[in-house]
């Protein structure tokens, strides 16, 4: 996929998007909530003919010790089938153990026994679609004491054991570095580049946890002018890519939203233009 | 230091509500204590668990208001939490959980509330493919008509209830235009359905609900139409038939042998 800007589709808008078909670079669904042959996936399908699609997964749980369920597997797979999306994405993290789902991207402790786990199931889930997944590094709360290895570094052994790609989330680097107290700039060294699939950009909410503030990546908001200025330098380290603007919470008016990623598109571009210059 | 596996285990655990103070020291703490940052995570399982019960079950919620039905369904959500990560799927235990719900026992038809929102659910992610339509009986002789069983289609379910559910469902709507409702207007039932663009229910006199109830349950036409007639001896058989393949309540036939 070229390195465009796009939205995240979400299905109060999904009517409107329909009808009038806005530009945008691409769309990006939730798996989740397109397995069942509901009038939205049909609505879906019809979309393709206008643009191209991303299918991002949000419950394969990849972390999970026992690995992700087969029957959930066995449905990704089929829409995934279905769709022939451009790009297909999970996150570094797991959400089921003992046979429940959390409905949150639980932190997983960055250790080898959890590497060899996550390649594991990451390898089983290629296998399966017989294509690359990107994998997003997660929105981060709290580490583990026992943890040997940095996100990035996880990250980056993560891609050369079983061939992923990275899904590079800016607003998610900002929320974990502020949480954990790291560098968000130092986070992104040493990043294996050519693995970088697709960027995201989300807004982010600000909290109070014993008395100091905490990020939330609740999706609920612009994009923060520090995530900009920070997406800034991703784009300048590591160049354009696709990227994509997500919105969940206090969904916006669709115009507003493709107002996000115009300025995502401005970016990319103002980038994209000065490595020609350079060059 | 804990392996994955006990790791997992511990976070679940506390996820469901139990204190565990060995999950906590495996956390990190600083400024913000370890309790702090794992609690988190336990109220984006809660809160986020309860908006998507929300959105299933809106009528329920538009009933009860925001804050009532969070509280209600934080405490379904410790208790059964899902198997699946599908939103739309989970949530098939909570109308039972709603009867049984002690701070709901003033609104005793909440439950069926809760009951058509599950229905509506069901039939909106149901294959619209594979119904029944009258040019498919074209040709079949009377008497094997009257011996034929029909299935409920994908996403057709039948809801009866002792209260006017599909009035207090339009009054619940916004802007709803539909004045008091009384309960005292006694039983009501709907078919529930998939429509192409969206599900929808009808309302059925309760000798259609009979009929429909039995031919759900395996029965033929003529035993349909002889449960329906034990309701009301004016059910008639052939406007209702056609009515309610008109509305495509069916499953196609297997085959007409």
């Amino acid at each position: 996929m070229r390195p465009v800007a796009g939205i995240g589709l979400r299905s109060p808008h999904l009517a409107e998007i329909a009808r009038d078909t806005p530009a945008t670079g691409f769309l990006e669904i939730h798996a989740e909530n397109y397995l069942a042959r509901s009038p939205a996936v049909l609505t879906v399908e019809r979309l393709r003919r206008d643009y191209e699609f991303s299918v991002h997964a949000v419950g394969l749980s990849l972390g999970s010790i026992d690995g992700p369920d087969e029957a959930h597997l066995g449905r990704v797979a089929a829409l995934i089938e279905r769709l022939q999306p451009a790009l297909v994405s999970d996150h570094l993290s797991w959400s089921i153990a003992g046979g429940r789902y959390f409905n949150d991207l639980l932190p997983l402790p960055y250790t080898e026994e959890a590497l060899e786990v996550v390649v594991r199931n990451v390898d089983r889930l290629q296998r399966r679609l017989g294509r690359q997944v990107l994998i997003e590094n997660p929105s981060c709360y709290l580490s583990y004491a026992h943890s040997t290895l940095s996100e990035p570094e996880f990250l980056s052994e993560l891609v050369c054991r079983s061939g992923c790609g990275l899904l590079l989330d800016a607003n998610n680097i900002v929320v974990t570095a502020h949480n954990l107290r790291l560098d968000a700039v130092a986070w992104l060294d040493g990043l294996p580049a050519s693995a970088i699939g697709e960027y995201h950009l989300a807004g982010h909410a600000v909290n109070d946890a014993d008395g100091e503030p905490i990020l939330i990546d609740d999706h609920g908001s612009r994009v923060s002018q520090g995530v900009w200025a920070f997406f800034d330098e991703i784009v300048r380290r590591y160049g354009p890519r696709p990227t994509l603007v997500e919105w969940d919470t206090d969904l916006p008016a669709l115009d507003i939203l493709l107002d996000e990623a115009a300025r995502a598109a401005r970016a990319l571009k103002v980038d994209a233009e000065a490595d020609a210059r350079a060059a | 230091m804990p392996g994955l596996r006990d790791l997992q285990a511990a976070f679940s655990a506390y996820l469901k509500g139990e204190d565990r103070p060995d999950l906590a020291d495996a956390v990190v703490a600083d400024t913000i204590a370890a309790s702090a940052r794992l609690r988190i995570h336990r109220h984006h399982v809660a809160e986020s668990l309860a908006t998507a019960l929300g959105a299933t079950f809106s009528t329920v919620q538009a009933i009860v208001g925001d804050q009532f039905f969070r509280a209600m369904a934080r405490t379904f959500v410790v208790q059964d939490l899902p198997r699946q990560p599908v939103m739309a799927e989970y949530g098939a235990g909570f109308p039972a959980f709603v009867g049984g719900y002690g701070p709901a026992t003033s609104l005793p038809y909440l439950a069926d509330m809760a009951r058509l929102d599950w229905a509506l659910n069901m039939a909106f992610h149901a294959p619209l493919e594979g119904r029944l339509t009258a040019p498919d009986l074209t040709g079949l002789p009377a008497e094997r008509l009257l011996g034929q069983k029909l299935a409920l289609a994908a996403g057709s379910t039948l809801v009866w209830s002792p209260y006017p559910v599909d009035r207090i469902w339009q009054a619940s709507r916004p802007g709803a235009t539909v004045g008091a409702v009384s309960l005292e207007e006694g039983p009501a039932a709907v078919i529930v359905l998939r429509r192409p663009e969206e599900a929808t229910f009808v309302s059925l006199s309760l000798s259609e609900a009979a009929f429909v109830r039995a031919l759900d349950g395996g029965a033929s036409l003529e035993e349909g139409a002889e449960a329906a007639f034990s309701v009301d001896p004016a059910f008639d058989l052939a406007s209702s038939f056609a009515r309610l393949l008109a509305l495509e309540a069916f499953a196609a036939l297997q085959q007409i042998c």
